[in-house]
């Protein structure tokens, strides 16, 4: 079993040693910040420096207040920071929401034509209007910029926006070596960065969720849409014919549940993908998945509720949610990854074990880890593959009560009768109402979940950081927060993160009971804090939340860290 | 092999019920279409829940036991995992134009390529005779004492409206009529639908009214407009048979051709080198 996952000690850096540099762009929806915000993480990437960038963006299409954050670094990076070495607002309204931005050497450039105030003004709107598109090439103006900011070439500057812009590629040449020249002769080389040593893939939470459930074996998702699992519908419906994967898009979240569950029963691994609100809906079928014994993974993005809530941004309300949905008893397997990285195995592995064990699991993520996109190295032999226990011969009974609980599966076409029953059924899948029957079915369904508990303590379950100081609980992305928030400030502390939440790995945590915790969580009720003491005993000394759809800021975690430690 | 098509499952639907004709045409149909050189083992059923339900559990063919309404949705995920399998769903008034009635109009909107049945007796029996979505004006039942207040839905213009490309009425109380239309349905590529008029005893026994009002339907009609206006119920008339059906892609094929998700599962050797190619091959 490995403790700290993927190198961290090797590669744990303190404030120090990793050269961050972080670019705010701030525009109009519209005006292609996050475009912009790409383009630059591209940049960085290609240095082979650590990337994190995070959209923040509101529900509408056209105008509002758009931003995207990319911080890098030298080495591993776990968070975006809010400190910028270089903000660009296109408009009045970012000047004013990031003006209070600026670290402390760091600078701030200005859209001189819509604002009056600090920094450095370039005129990008009069420059703009000289294109046939002046609001959408606008936010390329960022990019040329930060370009002249870090001392990227002329010659670098013009292939990034050929690779990256590839509409009126002349025109946005023109347009951006103008901003080039501008900025050039009052910003030009200001930062030297560092480069690293290692080049890295860019990758969305989604991306890597995508890829590992088709590492796994995925055939066909089934998703309706909804912000923040609406990318994951895009990338199988856009790369589905070559991978060998097909998107679906139902009428509603009921049909994508029924739907994927009626998949299983003729044999392909299927994942369903959607946020709180579309949870709700599939839940009926999450029960059914649970008595018929079907396989199928949901994928469930949490984002500020209850109801509607507040759609593109980020929250973990739904933790004891995931934990217990649908009707009536029946196993349920339930994990969140920590990174974009671990999303990728999580993913894979937790298809892997819904086949297994034949019963519903949920991945259970955020907004800010499905859109964030991180550095990130997969390695995709490593993952799990979704392989059932078959039946062989003999006579064929759907719901064979085995000593371990699981009845082999058999797919249609096959001269066997094969019954999947929503019914409390007998053992070849008929209707029953009989006494006995039904006991012996509770008992064959509790025997998979001890089963499950089994197999759960032989694999990695709970992740750990660091050594020594006091225990700080967390999980999901709040997870890279804190590890960020630990390196910025140096803080010596032992990071605990659950993977797996539901069953709830009480024989991996019960070693911290001797020691009241901190508990870090992005809820208002302090979930996972309820979780650690109803399940496991411990008990925390301070409850660190946040509950305004927006991720932590490490600079400001890592106050509040040093407050309670 | 599958001998029989009957089951050791107890009967328990009431004597006498409409649902006993559907169950006997279906064992008729499934031996014409054996005969017509489709295997039983590729004839997946599934099912809603109500009384019409019970009949999964006395059809000795594979299939999966649905949930109230949905069921439409689980035999659509079905044939898009494995094309080659043929659907029938049987699905009650209730179930489909009722708790599931999204489901059924978006399987014919989209040409799914299944077969639904609709045992409809106008009445919740299973649950003690509640109005139900076909149930007439005025129906009386244990939450409509003094009659229902609603006008029925019309399962067949209804769905020849929003895209089946099948439609028929067929009635539990002509077996050999019924059996044709089922064979017909299944044979038919793309979504097709037969609303079969099923009396229940206890709760909403049409037998008489039935007998003296329905009449085949010499031929197909000849236009859509034609179609229309004989399935609308006409006091003394109750038309049955096959009342629209046309061409047009199904569901399946439009999304992936002839790729088959069960049968060309891509292996994980095949599957890792085109992960290493879309990490290496994008920026």
């Amino acid at each position: 079993m490995m403790d700290e996952p993927r190198d961290y000690k090797k590669r744990r850096k303190t404030r120090m040693d990793k050269d961050l540099f972080t670019l705010i762009i701030g525009g109009k929806a519209g005006q292609g910040t996050t475009k912009a915000g790409m383009t630059a993480a591209h940049l960085f990437s290609s240095m082979n420096r650590d990337v994190f960038q995070m959209n923040d963006y509101p529900s509408l299409i056209r105008g509002g207040h758009n931003f995207s954050v990319v911080s890098s670094s030298v080495g591993l990076l776990h968070s975006h920071y809010l400190e910028a070495n270089l903000i660009i607002a296109l408009d009045k309204r970012s000047y004013d929401t990031h003006i209070n931005h600026v670290a402390k050497n760091g600078i701030l450039v200005v859209n001189s034509d819509e604002v009056k105030g600090e920094g450095i003004g370039i005129p990008i709107t009069t420059e703009a209007k000289k294109y046939s598109n002046p609001f959408l090439i606008s936010g390329l103006a960022s990019i040329a910029i930060l370009a002249a900011l870090i001392g990227t070439t002329n010659q670098e500057l013009r292939k990034i926006i050929r690779s990256e812009y590839t509409r009126n590629i002349e025109e946005n040449l023109a347009f951006s070596l103008s901003i080039y020249d501008i900025a050039e002769k009052t910003i030009g080389k200001k930062f030297v960065l560092k480069k690293g040593d290692k080049k890295k893939r860019l990758l969305t939470g989604n991306d890597a969720i995508a890829l590992g459930a088709y590492a796994a074996g995925l055939d066909l998702y089934f998703a309706y849409p909804m912000t923040p699992s609406s990318s994951l519908l895009h990338f199988y419906a856009h790369h589905g014919k070559e991978l060998g994967v097909a998107a679906i898009q139902p009428e509603n979240e009921i049909a994508v549940a029924n739907m994927a569950i009626g998949a299983t029963f003729a044999g392909t691994r299927t994942m369903v993908g959607t946020s709180g609100g579309g949870f709700d809906l599939m839940q009926e079928a999450f029960s059914l998945a649970g008595m018929i014994e079907a396989p199928v993974l949901f994928y469930l993005g949490q984002r500020p509720g209850p109801s509607t809530g507040v759609p593109t941004y980020t929250e973990q309300g739904e933790l004891r949610y995931a934990l217990n949905p649908g009707h009536g008893e029946f196993p349920r397997i339930v994990a969140s990854p920590g990174s974009v990285e671990e999303a990728f195995y999580l993913t894979a592995e937790l298809l892997d074990l819904v086949w297994r064990f034949q019963t519903p699991g949920i991945l259970l993520t955020e907004k800010h880890l499905a859109e964030t996109i991180m550095s990130s190295t997969l390695e995709p032999e490593k993952t799990k593959w979704a392989e059932p226990l078959m039946h062989n011969s003999g006579e064929y009974l759907r719901y064979h009560d085995t000593s371990h609980g699981i009845s082999p599966l058999l797919f249609p076409p096959s001269s066997s009768t094969i019954k999947w029953n929503s019914y409390e059924h007998d053992e070849s899948g008929y209707t029953t109402e009989k006494p006995e029957i039904i006991t012996q079915m509770h008992q064959k369904r509790r025997k998979k979940s001890q089963s499950l508990i089994a197999y759960l303590k032989t694999i990695h379950t709970v992740n750990t950081f660091g050594k020594g100081g006091s225990n700080i609980f967390t999980f999901g992305s709040t997870t890279m927060s804190v590890l960020e928030a630990l390196d910025y400030s140096d803080i010596k502390a032992t990071v605990i993160q659950p993977i797996y939440l539901e069953p709830f790995p009480v024989w991996e945590l019960e070693k911290y009971r001797a020691k009241n915790g901190i508990v870090v969580e992005m809820n208002s009720t302090g979930q996972l804090a309820t979780l650690l003491h109803d399940k496991v005993g411990i008990h925390s000394k301070t409850l660190i939340q946040k509950y305004d759809g927006r991720p932590f800021n490490p600079t400001e975690l890592a106050q509040q860290i040093k407050e309670a430690l | 092999m599958v001998e029989t098509l009957s089951t050791a499952a107890e009967n328990t639907w009431c004597p006498g019920c409409g649902n006993f004709g559907i169950l006997n045409a279906v064992k008729k149909a499934v031996k014409t279409l054996e005969e017509h050189g489709i295997q039983r083992d590729h004839l997946i059923i599934s099912s809603g829940i109500g009384c019409h339900g019970k009949i999964f559990d006395y059809l000795n063919l594979s299939g999966l036991y649905s949930l109230h309404g949905r069921s439409i949705a689980t035999v659509q995920g079905i044939k898009l995992a494995n094309p080659e399998l043929k659907i029938i769903d049987f699905v009650g008034d209730g179930d489909a134009f009722g708790e599931g009635i999204s489901h059924i109009i978006f399987a014919a909107k989209r040409n799914a390529d299944i077969t639904v049945i609709t045992h409809d007796n106008g009445t919740y029996a299973l649950t003690t005779g509640q109005f139900s979505p076909t149930s007439v004006r005025g129906f009386k039942g244990p939450s409509t004492p003094t009659g229902a207040i609603e006008d029925p839905i019309n399962p067949v213009t209804l769905l020849m409206e929003v895209g089946a490309t099948f439609v028929a009425r067929g009635y539990a109380g002509k077996i050999d009529h019924l059996t044709d239309l089922i064979v017909n349905a299944v044979e038919h590529e793309g979504f097709s639908f037969i609303d079969v008029l099923q009396p229940s005893v206890v709760f909403h026994d049409t037998y008489k009214e039935y007998n003296e009002q329905i009449e085949i339907l010499e031929k197909i009609p000849d236009s859509y407009d034609e179609a229309v206006r004989l399935a609308k119920r006409n006091e003394r008339k109750l038309p049955i048979g096959i009342f629209y059906q046309t061409s047009k892609p199904v569901f399946h094929r439009e999304l992936y051709g002839d790729w088959n998700p069960v049968k060309n599962h891509v292996n994980k050797k095949e599957r890792v080198e085109k992960i290493r190619k879309y990490i290496e091959g994008e920026p």
